[in-house]
């Protein structure tokens, strides 16, 4: 079940280290019932302090790190199509393609999806909180793949800096494309939006076809920013 | 004000121990099966609970250093426990 590949795996099997500590001086307290001297006041600072802070500590930042990740992102269900895609290694979506970077493809969603990290680790957390509410209260009882739910659309609309943050504009390759070099001034300054011909449809084409939410969002055509529609 | 009585501060430390197992269990639950709702309910919840029980542990604890109950011990039990020392 526990895996030590990463630092984060390291933290959790600390967490679950000091966690064990504390409740066996807690249960060995509850049981036996040991007057409360000096001895038995510093263990149990030990079990109501010491250790609990180190879960705590450990959990949140391993806790933090796994909501980086597309496993996380795709546990509430009407992320499926998304998830699913991304993970499909035969897919020429971007999705597809980004996910399968070895540097961050085990965290694309957040990576392409980073202006969270612009506003800093709290409007990310208030953002999922967000999330959480929408799904809890609007998608709980929708179909495998959010059908039946309100069509998905992000908060805000999906910048350049979001692909330019590593697709530099200035890598040769990239110029290359005649459509790239026609407008470079354009994407440069944000006028021309790259999801203007990276559409949703080739970033995401599964949530776009399975009759879910994001079909849903692509034939209705709103005016919302719905083009990666991702929540 | 409040009586406060050697039976009072074993509560508090007694509460205290309770609530940091629920708070280490919704923790742990959060590390084991990582999902949306339980992270949240750890990080939120869980922590909080175990901030309070700790806070109520260092209260029983700065009492019984102030010698609360002392009287109330010796009166009852007309033992001779200490403050730190036990009961």
């Amino acid at each position: 079940m526990l895996e030590l590949h990463s630092t984060e795996d390291v933290l959790r099997l600390s967490a679950l280290v000091a966690s064990f500590i504390a409740i066996v001086i807690l249960v060995y307290y509850l049981v036996v019932r040991p007057p409360l001297g000096r001895a038995t006041k510093v263990v149990l600072l030990f079990g109501l302090g010491v250790m609990p802070l180190a879960v705590s500590l450990a959990g949140n930042i391993s806790g933090f790190e796994y909501t980086l990740k597309t496993d996380f992102c795709g546990s509430c269900h009407v992320m499926r199509p998304y998830v699913e895609d991304a993970a499909d290694r035969t897919s020429t979506s971007l999705a597809s393609i980004h996910s399968r970077n070895s540097t961050f493809g085990h965290e694309s969603c957040y990576t392409c999806h980073a202006d969270y990290q612009i506003f800093g680790a709290m409007t990310t957390k208030a953002n999922g909180l967000k999330h959480l509410y929408y799904y809890v209260t609007e998608y709980s009882n929708t179909g495998p793949y959010g059908e039946g739910g309100k069509p998905i659309h992000m908060y805000k609309p999906f910048k350049n800096t979001m692909c330019t943050r590593c697709h530099s504009t200035e890598a040769p390759r990239w110029s290359l494309v005649e459509e790239h070099a026609g407008m470079l001034e354009d994407i440069r300054k944000g006028d021309a939006k790259c999801i203007d011909c990276h559409t949703g449809d080739k970033i995401h084409p599964r949530a776009f076809a399975h009759g879910g939410s994001g079909k849903a969002v692509a034939a209705a055509g709103s005016a919302a920013p719905v083009h990666a529609a991702e929540k | 004000m409040f009586n406060v009585t050697k039976i009072t501060i074993r509560r508090l430390v007694l509460i205290s121990t309770v609530a940091t197992l629920l708070s280490l269990a919704l923790m742990v639950a959060s590390i084991l099966f990582p999902s949306p709702m339980l992270l949240v309910v750890a990080m939120s919840m869980g922590q909080a609970l175990g901030t309070a029980s700790l806070i109520l542990y260092l209260l029983a604890i700065a009492l019984d250093l102030q010698g609360y109950g002392e009287h109330d011990e010796l009166g009852s039990a007309g033992s001779a426990g200490s403050g730190t020392g036990g009961e």
